[in-house]
């Protein structure tokens, strides 16, 4: 029996900002729950099982979540999943909360995934709540340094990528950074946080949530003829592998190879660069731009950066990447990956306001987590059979 | 005999309140409980949200008790110092006057013999009162509220914020290949794993082979070199939190040793300046002296014992292009 074709009709976020002390947790997730039902035009009642993503527990300091907010999440006598696979977590929620659908489980599934980043503290929880913490930036900026002696790309590459998803936050009001004189020297003369990292190259530390509901083919088919386009799912993957073994590269991870192959082979993509209209990439330093553009094979080996030089990334070039502004301008951790997921529907549903590509068919969307060793991604569409 | 290691995570979250457990808390700085009407029904601690169905609640705050009815309780005849009270006590859902839903708390009972559903209790309040739920020191027998000490009277600003810390104390068991690192290293020796079958050699104590999921035993234990050559690093400039132990710039090196495929990752550099690592840099161990304290474990990276970093060993740089790639 084939797999039901699943579809997303609803998409919610916050504003995501440095801290929401206006909002309990449990109003926070509901603020992007209602935006995401609103879109469906559903209410809680519609809603059959509920997937929830968030990063580690470390960082606000709440154990199982997932019951402490079930009944803000309307989910009381309803079946409850919590998903924890680091900052891939986001994504991983849309996979799972896609598998209740495609397997003819439940028919209308909302998936939630949020951080309330301001509670708590990024560094100190990355750090097992030791002295000493690397953060993120220092575990990636080793990975970094050997990408740009390996594709002997220049430093300004860089700063590019924080400078184009700045301008497309610009263009999403829900984005937290919101830079109006962001440029190249203002990039350069921040401080170095991780060399080769500077500050303005890094993201910041948000509270957000994000929500999307999906449902299947007769649900997404309905929205369409009420006039509410939906994003078909083409595919979804999740891989890991073990952080640290000998031999291990982590600037070009087999898992992120691995799992764009078994998502593109599912969505029927076998030249992503001309295939694809745009995507999503987690990319929380500005260099993971160049690198996953070669990881998910949109760009050859070593020629990631040159994509990026030309500005074909840039909204209005030929493979607009971050369009939202990405994980550089908002990043509520645990929400990050879905609204890299959620942002993709927007766009092959039309619905992305300013930061929308023109005629977006078919977008993927991807996050990674931990130490670059978990990985999740979906392509949707906006139909189920965009290549004929 | 399996090793255990004690840790204890500490950390002062934030909570922020939001508008109706905030209206709640700032209620209690003024000595008043607050519930929320739900349709017919009066929902104590107030909620934001419909407990069933999720539907928003308006805003519709109700003061009740301070006295009510305890429902049902249970006996505590020996707290912890995570009790409310320091003495044997019970805790109970008491139905304050007014509320349709019964609030958790403390009472304040010489003996459980002293307890019976139906009882009547009031709230002791604390003196000196901050909007968190312990305002309320615990209830007590009886139609009367109590103050503990001088009433130092309500907050002036609403309350939109509490801090929690949390603690949580973990016992983890220490895999019996870290304790002959450990072992290993109060005799300066670098003691590495070799998976018997992808033959990929591991240090820092790591007890298995992810790959192959083979756990070490004393078999697989092989000497390492004790130079090597700095492959990458990373700088790191510290922000402040709770129990961050840095606040200058540090490095964290990767290490890959001499004649053998193993690279120790983010070990510390010592007599070097920061800003003067580099990739190609030669290196020779650095030991703490016996009588220095032992990591013991938990370290990213894994643990040495008394391996305490890296110095330069005074031999020319290695030019190899291809040294920044390996970082594992």
């Amino acid at each position: 029996m084939s797999a039901e074709p699943c579809a997303v009709v609803g998409v919610g976020q916050t504003h995501h900002k440095s801290r929401r002390r206006d909002v309990s947790m449990g109003g926070l997730v509901r603020e992007a729950v209602f935006r995401a039902l609103d879109d469906a035009q559903m209410t809680m009642a519609d809603i059959d099982a509920v997937v929830l993503g968030k990063a580690p527990d470390l960082f606000e300091g709440v154990m199982k979540p997932e019951l402490y907010l079930s009944d803000a999440l309307g989910a009381v006598g309803k079946p409850m999943f919590r998903v924890h696979t680091a900052g891939s977590v986001g994504g991983s929620t849309g996979v799972v909360a896609a598998s209740h659908v495609q397997t003819r489980r439940f028919r209308r599934v909302l998936a939630v995934a949020y951080e309330k980043q301001s509670e708590g503290n990024a560094q100190f929880a990355l750090g097992s709540g030791k002295g000493a913490s690397l953060g993120a930036g220092g575990s990636f900026a080793p990975f970094i340094r050997s990408y740009i002696h390996r594709s002997g790309a220049p430093e300004h590459i860089g700063w590019m990528v924080a400078v184009k998803d700045r301008k497309n936050a610009l263009k999403n009001p829900y984005a937290h950074l919101q830079i109006h004189d962001i440029s190249i020297e203002k990039v350069k003369a921040s401080p170095m946080l991780w060399d080769p990292l500077r500050y303005l190259e890094s993201c910041p530390s948000s509270d957000g949530a994000c929500a999307v509901v999906l449902t299947d083919e007769a649900g997404g088919k309905e929205a369409a003829a009420a006039g509410r386009p939906p994003a078909w799912v083409l595919g979804t993957a999740s891989r890991s592998e073990p952080g640290a073994f000998p031999g291990r590269d982590p600037v070009r991870p087999a898992a992120v190879v691995d799992c764009s192959a078994h998502v593109y082979a599912q969505a029927g993509i076998t030249n992503p660069r001309r295939q694809l209209s745009m995507a999503e990439l987690y990319v929380p330093f500005s260099w993971h731009e160049a690198i996953w553009l070669e990881g998910h094979g949109i760009a050859e080996l070593g020629e990631g950066w040159r994509m990026i030089d030309n500005g074909d990334t840039e909204i209005g070039g030929s493979f607009p990447i971050n369009c939202s502004g990405g994980v550089l301008s908002s990043n509520p951790i645990g929400a990050s990956g879905l609204l890299r997921f959620a942002e993709a529907a927007l766009q092959v549903r039309g619905a992305a306001g300013e930061h929308q590509v023109e005629n977006a068919k078919v977008a993927l969307a991807m996050a990674y987590g931990a130490n670059s060793q978990y990985f999740s991604m979906w392509v949707v569409a906006s139909s189920l059979q965009p290549f004929g | 005999m399996t090793r255990f290691v004690e840790s204890t995570i500490t950390f002062p979250y934030k909570r922020s309140l939001g508008p109706v457990i905030g209206a709640f808390m700032s209620a209690l700085t003024d000595k008043r409980i607050l519930g929320i009407r739900n349709g017919a029904e009066v929902i104590v601690p107030p909620m934001e949200w419909d407990p069933r169905t999720g539907a928003e609640l308006a805003p519709d705050f109700v003061e009740v008790g301070p006295a009510g009815t305890v429902e049902s309780w249970t006996w505590v005849p020996a707290p912890s110092v995570q009790h409310p009270l320091d003495r044997p006590f019970a805790f109970a859902f008491i139905r304050l006057d007014g509320a349709n839903t019964p609030m958790f708390h403390a009472i304040d009972a010489t003996s459980p013999e002293a307890m019976a559903d139906g009882m009547r209790v009031a709230p002791r309040w604390r003196g000196v009162r901050e909007g968190r739920i312990n305002d309320i020191v615990c209830f007590v027998p009886g139609e009367q509220s109590e103050v503990e000490g001088t009433d130092a009277g309500a907050q002036i600003e609403p309350v939109v914020l509490m801090e929690y810390l949390a603690s949580i104390t973990y016992v983890n068991p220490v895999s019996p290949t870290l304790d002959r690192v450990v072992d290993a290293s109060r005799e300066r020796r670098l003691l590495g794993q070799q998976c018997p079958v992808c033959g990929r050699i591991y240090a820092g104590g790591r007890g298995h082979c992810p790959i192959d999921a083979v756990v070490f035993g004393i078999d697989d234990d092989l000497d390492l070199p004790q130079t090597g050559t700095i492959t990458n690093f990373a700088i790191v400039t510290p922000t402040q939190y709770p129990g961050q132990t840095e606040t200058e710039p540090f490095v964290r090196a990767f290490v890959l040793l001499d004649g053998v495929e193993v690279v120790l990752g983010y070990q510390p550099v010592v007599e070097l300046p920061y800003t003067d690592v580099r990739v190609g840099q030669r290196v020779a161990a650095v030991w703490a002296s016996p009588a220095e304290a032992v990591d013991t474990g938990g370290q990213m990276g894994g643990t040495f014992g008394q391996l305490i970093g890296w110095m330069p060993n005074g031999e020319p740089d290695i030019e190899n292009p291809d040294l920044v790639n390996r970082i594992f």
